[in-house]
């Protein structure tokens, strides 16, 4: 083949090739690392640390050579980085909305100018990043800075805050969590995945150049995520974020529960996305767009085409000539490459027929665009997708399956639906259980929508107005109270045997039972546990120790009665909620009784503790109809709307304050807006929920809650058995005290 | 073929999509060095050469005739070894009344480029059905062998497509064998769904091109249109397997543009439909942008306006 310099006008006249594409260059960027030395340090207080005793880890480019190194950050680091953080917060905070919304503004500028170098630097190690999303982020959350004590009165930052990402997160992701804690007048520790440290570090050094005060924000590297749980453990650390790969986000909660830090996680990337194509869709739009959505651009996720039978044929057809023109994609790496060949093989060998642009070439880090056609959801192309350029396609017959098919998948991030139809449009994104539908359109990404992902999507809501109050406490409540680590064995979690309760013939005390399903019932394994009384001088009753078991008919029996209780017109919702208010207002005296047997406050207070109580519940069932979405001012084209949604099944695990008013304040907020809960009443003191729920179990059976008392192991990891149930403790537990 | 109401009516159209699209092809990135020069020259094989003015005379006639055949000064195309690979415009496109003078002027240079004249009451298509029947038939006769007709919005607005259907027939009856360019004049169609279906119904008439307007309208060739038209040459093809050029008119006047618009072609049809079979860009304006470009190519400086042969 004649190079590009020698070909010939002709030739290309005849050809009408467009030619190599123009180099990129990287000098701006490689400038930068020259004056590092090519060796980053840690960026605290304002300044890179550099330390030469600290191990140093190498970061690669595409093809596998070094573009830096980074320093691995050990306790001595960690703690280091907490004290500046702590002070960089004291400073921070101290300065009015508007000098901190002028500090974002100025980075608009800095950035601007640096742009280049910030591109090329991540284009370097392999990590997205587009300026021109950055500025507008930016820009958003300068404007909340400035807004945050006029819109948001009433709410004060945490105090530090520690972003962690993993190995493969984009720039724009972090920034999407550093940005709002600053905003809210948080100090941040940013613990970047390794190929996106080299631009946190630059990010750092810019915002400093713009005017943030030393120690608001740091950078701390390491080798993985290891290094994010060494930062949750520091107690000066209020919140703990993460964004990124789901394997680490789930090893970083492990390693952080039971530590008193809320953990909240975006495993957004590697989730698989359906891409509905209906027979009412204008198909030619459809098929560009999926092929932009799955083939051009560098996606975080992976796309899944479900085309209605009906004009399969139509889109198949358009595939084929559509992708003809495509050349070869660019893999991460070779491992990557055998990866994807082993799941061509395993679909051919399945039945699916491929549409390629071109045959892939024997070898190398470079797959041609791929559609496998005649996938279902079964094949192991759409249950672990391979990491290159692959899209199955599948088929539905009816708007229904549409809906079943997109949606049977343990990812709920968003879904693509193309139809004209505005009727099945709208209805379709009501049925999906995902955080966002784009209708005609896909990756429509901006900070003004928020973002937050149904089932193994995460816990966490990303951008808009919601996703700020992840970074801020209401200024009325106390910061959480940290504790030390406790070390949970998850393979045993939730079976072991308790000791037995001896029987006391001096006395016999009453025992109690959970309620699951509408119906009062023993644990599973028969056992008790023994409540004592506030000074510890007798035994008050004696409760159901509930375990997994138990857990697992919990959530199952909320699941059956959610969608229904969801259902519900706000109004009934409301009607229930007064009715349970009632139910306490009738037994008012018994309940004050049992809080003041149970925690020993005086009668006084306990019954001041159930008036509290009853207008809680009163407010929330107010709240019912007031629950409202709204449309958002997207900065493009196009509308966005937000429906605000039930979790589903929520766990709620009660602190041992307050027992009752804190129940009622989590289980009220969770029912009024259609969720249905498993709720755990503190170990210390139960017997004021259980007395609740012989209060209300008709009521509350009526409204469809399942209401599983475990006692004995309280745990955040009690819903993981069964994969489903929402576990919202973490947060729950640091709104409670809020009354 | 016959009519068939169903291509016309089961289309769908996304705006928002569409313009994206166009979006997303004007960010694409240019060829550059010698491809830039091959693109602008088989841009160059493309083009229509047109004038369509009530001033038109013979005497800028030939001259526009001349500027055809020789549509690059001869050293730049010698210093691109391109001086001996049949270098000229598609065409030369003129008013019925000026056709002969055109064809007088390429035969007297012995050149085969062909004529191509505008009729059916350009550009409004509010004249009698007879008079425009009548100005093909004169077209043809006085040696046009591509027609550009006009079709009639007052049946497209009102949606009688079996009407402009059968109207569009009795043009490619009357046409024999010279070409026929259908010009939809898509900024009187208000939506992207009418220049769809008018495509589809020029091309079930047996057009030879669709073409996006008669320049004399308010809105011209704009890139979302073009997307429409070409999706529907596109599912032409699918149907039937024939396939129908494209032409793009009116306000196209930089090197740059017609290199979108070439990449444009490419994108949504593929380099098969690269040619001047299949491709036409009506300009008038463009080709001395484009000359410039060439000689800044091969000489690396920029040329002034007088240093490149006039048309």
């Amino acid at each position: 083949m004649a190079g590009p310099t020698t070909e010939t006008v002709f030739n290309i006249f005849r050809s009408m090739d467009s030619g190599p594409a123009a180099p990129s260059s990287a000098a701006t960027a490689q400038a930068w690392l020259d004056h590092h030395s090519h060796s980053l340090g840690f960026f605290i207080d304002g300044k890179f640390v550099h330390l030469a005793e600290r191990r140093s880890l190498s970061v690669v480019d595409s093809k596998g050579g070094q573009v830096c190194g980074v320093l691995c950050a050990e306790e001595a680091d960690v703690s280091h980085c907490a004290a500046s953080a702590v002070s960089g917060f004291k400073s921070w905070s101290l300065l009015s909305c508007y000098q901190r919304a002028k500090v974002l503004l100025r980075l608009v500028g800095v950035l601007g100018l640096h742009a280049q170098c910030l591109s090329e630097l991540a284009q370097l190690c392999v990590t997205a990043c587009s300026p021109p999303s950055l500025i507008r982020l930016l820009q958003f959350y300068s404007s909340w800075a400035q807004l945050r004590d006029t819109l948001l009165s009433g709410w004060t930052p945490l105090g530090v805050v520690a972003v962690v990402t993993s190995d493969v997160s984009s720039v724009y992701s972090l920034m999407l969590k550093v940005l709002p804690a600053l905003a809210m007048g948080n100090a941040v520790i940013v613990v970047p995945g390794r190929s996106v440290a080299p631009p946190a570090l630059l990010m750092a050094q810019l915002f400093s150049g713009a005017g943030l005060p030393a120690g608001v924000l740091n950078v701390l590297t390491g080798s993985d995520v290891t290094l994010g749980v060494k930062v949750a453990q520091n107690p000066n650390i209020c919140y703990v974020t993460y964004s990124g790969s789901k394997p680490d986000g789930l090893a970083l909660v492990q390693a952080s529960a039971g530590m008193g830090v809320p953990v909240s996680v975006s495993p957004c990337i590697g989730a698989t996305c359906p891409f509905i194509i209906f027979e009412s869709a204008d198909i030619n739009s459809a098929v560009d767009e999926v092929i932009e959505a799955a083939f051009k651009k560098k996606s975080e996720v992976h796309w899944v085409l479900c085309v209605q039978e009906s004009v399969c044929e139509n889109v198949v057809d358009r595939l084929k000539l559509r992708l003809a023109g495509l050349k070869c994609v660019s893999l991460q790496s070779e491992a990557d490459r055998s990866l994807v060949d082993t799941a061509v093989q395993e679909a051919q060998q399945q039945g699916a027929t491929l549409i390629q642009s071109c045959s892939a070439p024997p070898s190398g880090p470079l797959y041609p665009p791929t559609v496998l056609c005649g996938a279902a959801p079964a094949s192991p192309c759409v249950v672990s997708p391979a990491p290159g350029p692959l899209l199955p396609l599948m088929t539905f017959r009816c708007h229904k399956e549409a809906v079943a098919v997109g949606d049977h998948s343990p990812h709920g991030l968003a879904t693509s639906i193309w139809t004209e139809d505005l009727t099945l449009a709208l209805e379709t994104a009501k049925n999906l259980s995902v955080g966002s539908v784009w209708v005609n359109s896909h990756s429509v990404v901006d900070p003004c929508l928020p973002v937050c992902a149904h089932k193994d999507g995460g816990s966490c809501t990303d951008g808009g107005q919601e996703g700020l109050y992840q970074f801020l406490r209401p200024s009325v409540s106390s910061p959480p109270i940290r504790s030390s680590a406790v070390p949970l064995d998850y393979s045993k979690f939730g079976t072991e045997v308790s000791p037995a309760v001896i029987p006391d013939p001096a006395s016999s005390p009453p025992s109690y039972l959970q309620f699951v399903g509408g119906k009062a019932c023993k644990s599973v394994s028969g056992c008790s546990v023994a409540v004592q009384s506030p000074g510890g001088g007798g035994v008050l009753g004696l409760c159901p120790e509930g375990g997994r078991k138990d857990v697992r008919n919990a959530v199952e029996a909320a699941l059956k009665v959610q969608p229904g209780w969801q259902k519900k017109t706000p109004s009934a919702r409301a009607l229930s909620l007064h009715a349970l208010a009632k139910g306490v207002e009738a037994k008012r005296q018994d309940l004050a009784t049992s809080l003041h047997t149970q925690t020993g406050v005086s009668m006084d207070e306990a019954e001041k503790e159930v008036e509290l109580s009853i207008t809680r519940l009163a407010l929330w069932a107010a709240y019912c109809d007031k629950v409202q979405g709204g449309s958002l001012p997207m900065p493009k084209s196009g509308s966005a709307l937000s429906f605000p949604e039930a979790l589903g099944v929520v766990g709620v695990v009660l602190p041992d304050e307050s027992p009752l008013l804190s129940m009622v304040t989590l289980l009220g907020a969770a029912i009024a807006s259609g969720n249905a809960v498993v709720m755990v009443p503190s170990q210390k003191h139960p017997l004021p929920t259980i007395a609740f729920i012989q209060v209300n179990g008709q009521l509350l059976s009526r409204a469809g809650q399942g209401q599983g008392q475990g006692r004995g192991r309280v745990g955040a990891g009690a819903g993981q058995g069964q994969g489903r149930g929402r576990v919202g403790a973490g947060q729950g537990q640091g709104r409670a005290g809020a009354g | 073929m016959g009519f068939n109401l169903e291509w016309v009516s089961r289309v769908r159209v996304n705006t928002q999509a569409v313009l994206k699209r166009a979006q997303s092809i004007q960010g694409q990135k240019l060829p550059k060095k010698q491809w830039q020069s091959a693109w602008l020259l088989k841009a160059v094989t493309c083009i229509d050469l047109t004038t369509l003015s009530g001033d038109d005379t013979p005497s800028n006639v030939h001259r526009l005739c001349m500027k055809a055949i020789q549509p690059v000064r001869h050293d730049l195309l010698r210093k691109m070894d391109m001086h001996d690979k049949g270098i000229s415009t598609a065409a030369v496109c003129v008013y019925p009344s000026r056709v002969a003078d055109a064809v007088r002027s390429l035969k007297a240079a012995n050149s085969s480029i062909p004529v191509a004249s505008v009729a059916t009451g350009f550009p409004a298509g509010q004249t009698p059905l007879e008079s425009r029947l009548q100005e093909v038939r004169s077209a043809v006769n006085d040696g046009a062998t591509e027609i550009d007709i006009v079709i009639n919005r007052m049946l497209a607005l009102t949606g009688q497509w079996e009407a402009m259907f059968n109207e569009i027939r009795l043009f490619r009856e009357a046409c024999g064998d010279a070409h026929m360019k259908t010009i939809l004049a898509v900024g009187e169609l208000e939506t992207l769904s009418n220049v769809y279906k008018a495509s589809m119904v020029a091309m079930m008439a047996g057009s030879d091109f669709i073409k996006t307007s008669t320049g004399k309208e308010a809105v011209n060739a704009t890139y979302p249109v073009a997307i429409v038209m070409l999706r529907a040459i596109r599912d032409y093809f699918l149907c039937t397997g024939h396939k129908v050029g494209f032409k793009p008119a009116g306000g196209i006047r930089t090197a740059q543009e017609s290199l979108v618009w070439l990449t444009l072609i490419k994108e949504e049809l593929g380099s098969e439909w690269l040619h001047p079979h299949l491709f036409r860009l009506g300009a008038s304006s463009l080709l001395a942008d484009i000359e410039r470009q060439i000689y800044h190519e091969v000489t690396g400086q920029y040329a002034a306006l007088h240093e490149l042969p006039m048309a």
